[in-house]
C-alpha cells in the first residue's frame, strides 16, 4: 500500500510539473496570440487601456466628471476598467476554453485545470500591462492633484488574489456550463454588458437612488473596485468587512466554481 | 534484445476464460518491467440518444421527460500486460474499440471498471495534430508539446533542433501549425514524440500520411527506439507496417480481445475474417 502511495503522489508530482510547464507555455502563447502581427506589438497591451480610457474621459467625462469633483475623472475611469477587465478576460476566453482545447483534451493527457487557469494568468498579466497605464495617467494627473498613497501596495496583496478567486470560480462555472449547453454564450454575453452598467465603472454611484445603491450591494464586482479604488484613488485603508466581502466572494465563486467543474470533468469528453 | 515469443495456446485460453488472454505473462523466466498493465478494463459510453447542446431545446426536452440515453459498451473485460521493449499492434475493424483503448492507457479517459497502470514518459500520438495549437507557430507548438509531455523550456530548447531537422520542417518553424499540411503536422508531432525517447510510444494510424521516405525514417527511428527499451503500440490497418514494427499483436472485435498472440499469426486469421465479410456483403 505505502508503494503505491508513493507511486501515486510521484505521479502527481510529475502532473503538477507538467502543468506548470504547460501553463508557462499557454500564457506566453496567448499574451503574443492577442497582438500578433501589430507592429507595435507587446506595446498595445499598454496602449489598449489607455486609449480605451481616454475615449471613456472624453466621453463621459462631461456627463460623469462633474458628479465627483474631488476624484480625478480619467484615473477614476481607468482604475475601474481595470479591474473589472481582469474578470472578463477571464471569463470570456474561459468560458469557451474547454471546447477550444478539444484536441488537447482528447488525445493528449493533461489535467484540464491548466485551461480556465491559463486564461486567469494571461488575464493577470494583462491587468498588469493595465496598471502600467494607471500609473502613467497618474503621473501625468499629478498637476491636477492626483496623489500616490502607500495603501496601492495593497493592489497585490491582498486585493489581487481575492479577485483571482472570484474570476477564476465565474469561469470555472461558464467553462463547464459551455460544454453540455453551446447558448450559454450568447447568454453570458448579454449578462456581462449588463454587469458592466451596473457597476459603477464609468459613474459615481452616489447619483444612483438610495434603493439601487442599496442593490449594489448584491454585486460582488462594485466591492472589489470600490476597494481598488479606495485603495488607489483615496489612499484609505479598506475596512475588515471589505475585506471579508471580497474574500468571500472570491472563496465562494470558487468553490462552486470547483464544485462544478469537478463534478463534470470527467464528462467533458463525452459532450465535446 | 532477442525476442522472447514463445508459442503459447491462445485459442486455449481463450475457450477457458472467455476472452481475456493474458499477453507474455505465461511464463516468469524472463520478467522485464511490465510498463502497462491493464487489468479487466471495460469502458461505457453514455450517450444522449439526440445531440442537445444549448440550454433551450435542454429544458424543453427536460419537461417533456424526453431526454433519452444510450449506454453503449466499447471495451469489455479487457486484459492486456505489456513489457518494457515490446512492441503491440492492435487490429481490427472501425469502431472495435482500439482507439478507445488507446486512449485509455493513455490516461486521456478514464474506464468505467478495471485499473490501468503505466510506468514511464508516455508520448501518445493519437491524432493529426493532438497537442497542437492550431493558431500557434510550428516553434511554440513544440515547446506546447514538450510541456504536454512533461518537459520544461529549457529541457525542450536543447531538444528543438534535433526535431527540425528530423521532421525537414525547418522553413516553416515560424507558421502557423493552420496552415500546415496533414503531412507537416504528423512529421512534427511524430519528430517530437521520437525526439523525448519516451518509455511508451503509442501511435495510432497517423504514420500513413507521411511520403514514402519520411514514412521508412520513421521506422527506422521506432526501430531504434526499440533496441533501445522503448514500449510501442500501434494500430493500424497496414498488415505490412505492423509486421514490420510489431512482434506481437491484438485483434479487438466488438470491445473484446478475438484473438492475441503473434503479429504474423493474429493479421492472418484477421484478414481471413476480413475476406469473408467481404464475401458475405
Amino acid at each position: 500500500m505505502a508503494f503505491l502511495n508513493n507511486n501515486k503522489s510521484k505521479a502527481n508530482i510529475v502532473m503538477l510539473k507538467k502543468s506548470v510547464f504547460v501553463l508557462n507555455s499557454l500564457v506566453s502563447k496567448n499574451i503574443r496570440a492577442q497582438y500578433r502581427n501589430s507592429t507595435l506589438g507587446v506595446v498595445w497591451t499598454v496602449l489598449n487601456p489607455l486609449l480605451n480610457m481616454l475615449v471613456m474621459a472624453l466621453v463621459f467625462g462631461q456627463f460623469f466628471g462633474r458628479t465627483m469633483p474631488n476624484i480625478d475623472y480619467p484615473v477614476y475611469v481607468l482604475a475601474g476598467n481595470t479591474v473589472f477587465g481582469l474578470l472578463r478576460m477571464t471569463t470570456t476566453s474561459g468560458l469557451t476554453c474547454m471546447v477550444e482545447n478539444y484536441d488537447m483534451l482528447t488525445k493528449t493527457r493533461i489535467p484540464y485545470y491548466v485551461f480556465p487557469v491559463s486564461h486567469l494568468l494571461s488575464a493577470v498579466v494583462n491587468f498588469g500591462f493595465s496598471f502600467i497605464a494607471l500609473l502613467i495617467v497618474m503621473l501625468i494627473r499629478i498637476p491636477n492633484g492626483v496623489k500616490f498613497y502607500w495603501t496601492m501596495l495593497m493592489t497585490i496583496v491582498p486585493f489581487l488574489p481575492a479577485l483571482m478567486l472570484f474570476s477564476l470560480g465565474i469561469a470555472l462555472i461558464l467553462a463547464t456550463m459551455y460544454v453540455r449547453f453551446r447558448d450559454i454564450k450568447h447568454f453570458y454575453g448579454v449578462i456581462l454588458t449588463l454587469w458592466t452598467y451596473l457597476t459603477p465603472l464609468f459613474y459615481n454611484d452616489a447619483i444612483l437612488s438610495p434603493k439601487v445603491r442599496y442593490l449594489m450591494n448584491f454585486n460582488p464586482m462594485y466591492h472589489f473596485v470600490k476597494y481598488f479604488r479606495d485603495i488607489v484613488q483615496s489612499g484609505i485603508v479598506p475596512s475588515l468587512e471589505s475585506h471579508l466581502i471580497i474574500y468571500g466572494c472570491g472563496i465562494a465563486a470558487l468553490t462552486i466554481g470547483l464544485l462544478a467543474f469537478g463534478s463534470q470533468k470527467k464528462k467533458f469528453i463525452m459532450y465535446i | 534484445m532477442e525476442d522472447i515469443i514463445t508459442e503459447i495456446q491462445y485459442d486455449d485460453l481463450i475457450e477457458s476464460t472467455g476472452n481475456t488472454p493474458i499477453l507474455s505473462d505465461s511464463y516468469s523466466e524472463v520478467e522485464r518491467e511490465i510498463l502497462i498493465d491493464v487489468k479487466d478494463v471495460s469502458m461505457l459510453f453514455r450517450l444522449p440518444a439526440e445531440k442537445i447542446d444549448n440550454l433551450k431545446e435542454y429544458f424543453i426536452k427536460f419537461l417533456k421527460r424526453k431526454i433519452k440515453y444510450k449506454d453503449f459498451w466499447v471495451l469489455k473485460n479487457i486484459n492486456l500486460q505489456v513489457r518494457r521493449g515490446e512492441s503491440l499492434a492492435l487490429i481490427g475493424r472501425n469502431g472495435a474499440g482500439k482507439s478507445t483503448l488507446l486512449r485509455l492507457i493513455a490516461g486521456i479517459m478514464e474506464p468505467a471498471k478495471g485499473e490501468i497502470t503505466t510506468k514511464g514518459v508516455m508520448a501518445p500520438l493519437l491524432k493529426l495534430g493532438a497537442g497542437f495549437d492550431s493558431n500557434a507557430t510550428g516553434k511554440e507548438n513544440i515547446f506546447l508539446n514538450g510541456a504536454i509531455l512533461g518537459f520544461s523550456k529549457k529541457e525542450m530548447a536543447k531538444k528543438y533542433n534535433s526535431i527540425v531537422e528530423f521532421s525537414e520542417l525547418g522553413d516553416f518553424m515560424n507558421v502557423p501549425i493552420k496552415n500546415y499540411s496533414s503531412g507537416m503536422m504528423a512529421r512534427l508531432g511524430f519528430s517530437i514524440a521520437v525526439d523525448v525517447k519516451p518509455d511508451i510510444l503509442i501511435v495510432d494510424e497517423i504514420l500513413a500520411v507521411g511520403d514514402a521516405p519520411f514514412q521508412k525514417k520513421c521506422r527506422t527511428r521506432i526501430k531504434q527506439l526499440q533496441d533501445s527499451g522503448t514500449t510501442f503500440i500501434v494500430v493500424s490497418h497496414s498488415m505490412e507496417t505492423l509486421k514490420s514494427l510489431c512482434q506481437k499483436a491484438i485483434w479487438l472485435k466488438d470491445g473484446k480481445i478475438e484473438l492475441s498472440g503473434s503479429v504474423a499469426e493474429v493479421s492472418s486469421s484477421y484478414l481471413k475474417y476480413c475476406n469473408e465479410v467481404s464475401l458475405d456483403k
